[in-house]
């Protein structure tokens, strides 16, 4: 339990701090971090019944439509609240460690790594696009 | 507005330039594309064609009883993400899609726009934040979230400096990755009870072209396909060069144990 607050903690921070490096304004801050917090909920909530693929989707599809809500909120584009939303998700434990494998000559193991990389980054493409498609069924040409 | 024969290049010339900035700033394609048509429409033009993909727009208008024109934009993105601008475009494309300014005005609100960037207290208090709370999210101790800042601040004082030189961004994140490699093996050598792969990973996050990629994954899958090949190999190629930076640290590192 304990360890799952430090997380949620930590990727609020860390979504607060990339909105920030992005230049957002200061009265979007919040929500944007808030962002990064909810969509590292859905995923820690899915990760251990769907797997990781299936979780990342899903929180990457809720980082859009939480985006899309708040975009009308403020009447920005979405994309502001998107980026720093789905930042938890990006796998840079996955990219490190496939890294540091293949110095260390274990290839077997920085292809685990690489794969699982690759993978996290099409999820989130994937779910982005999902709930993306969505969105433009209701909006007429 | 009725725009004269004589202001359809200075109006061609504002949407351009918006166009640029947005798609430097980090606005995707479909938006890009859908601003300036909806901009173009406003202004009363009967046809409005643009096209973008990552390095190039070209943008035809063709007003009624009158010859079409074109023109295109070469654009040289350093694509160095900013909500700022992003959001004071959007202001500016709602304002003018609901009233048309006059198009010498476009172009200066636009340009003036391009005279403002993010502010870079925020990009550094970013950074800070950024880098210590991933070190932390990853696994890492607060002594290694410490350390991250530490490096994390010299990332962004790093990328700033080279962004003002000529350096290309393969080359530049080549030298970073490899400085903050290096710094970050030896200040764990001294300190043995800082984790290396915490603090790289913390500060990998801040180089990481993640939302490049993403992006370029999202353009593939929503049918702009030439962007989205274009931004995935230029990502791919930044993240190779990130992580030959690494590698050629810790090469190094570890023929000096």
């Amino acid at each position: 339990m304990r360890e799952i607050l430090i997380q949620l903690a930590a990727a609020f921070f860390g979504s607060l701090g990339f909105a920030a490096l992005f230049g957002m304004r200061r009265r979007y801050l919040l929500p944007a971090a808030l962002g990064g917090l909810l969509a590292w909920g859905v995923y820690l909530l899915l990760a251990e019944r769907t797997g990781v693929f299936a979780a990342c989707l899903a929180s990457a599809a809720f980082g859009v439509l939480y985006a899309e809500v708040l975009a009308r909120l403020y009447k920005t584009p979405a994309t502001l609240f998107l980026i720093p939303a789905v930042i938890p998700l990006v796998p840079g434990g996955a990219l490190y460690y496939s890294m540091d494998s293949a110095v260390r000559g274990d290839l077997a193991m920085a292809r685990v790594y690489g794969s699982q990389t690759l993978n996290t980054a099409l999820a989130i493409a994937a779910g982005m696009s999902f709930a993306l498609a969505i969105r433009e069924l209701r909006t007429k040409r | 507005m009725a725009i004269t024969r004589e202001q359809e290049p200075v109006l061609l010339d504002g949407l351009l330039d918006m166009a640029a900035l947005l798609l430097d700033a980090g606005a995707e394609i479909s938006r890009v594309e859908d601003t300036i048509s909806r901009l173009g429409r406003a202004y009363g033009a009967q046809r409005v064609e643009v096209f973008v993909i990552t390095s190039i727009i070209s943008l035809t208008m063709e007003f009624p009883g009158r010859e079409a024109i074109t023109e295109t934009r070469r654009v040289r993105s350093d694509s160095s993400t900013d909500f700022y601008r992003v959001e004071k475009l959007n202001a500016l494309s709602r304002r003018c899609c609901a009233a048309p300014l006059p198009p010498e005005e476009l172009r200066d609100q636009v340009a003036a726009v391009a005279a403002g960037r993010k502010p870079f207290r925020s990009v550094l208090i970013g950074s800070i934040l950024g880098s210590g709370a991933f070190t932390i999210f990853f696994g890492g101790t607060v002594w290694d979230a410490l350390a991250a800042i530490v490096f994390g601040v010299l990332i962004c004082l790093l990328q700033r400096y080279l962004g003002r030189t000529r350096i290309n961004t393969v080359a530049s994140n080549l030298l970073i990755s490899m400085l903050i490699g290096l710094g970050v093996g030896g200040l764990t050598m001294l300190l043995p009870m800082l984790h290396m792969d915490m603090i790289l990973i913390g500060d990998i996050m801040l180089l990481i072209p993640g939302m490049a990629m993403t992006n370029a994954v999202r353009n593939l899958l929503v049918g702009d396909t030439i962007s989205g090949v274009v931004r995935l190999a230029e990502s791919l190629v930044w993240a190779g060069a990130l992580a030959g930076g690494f590698m050629a640290a810790m090469l190094l590192l570890d023929t000096l144990r």
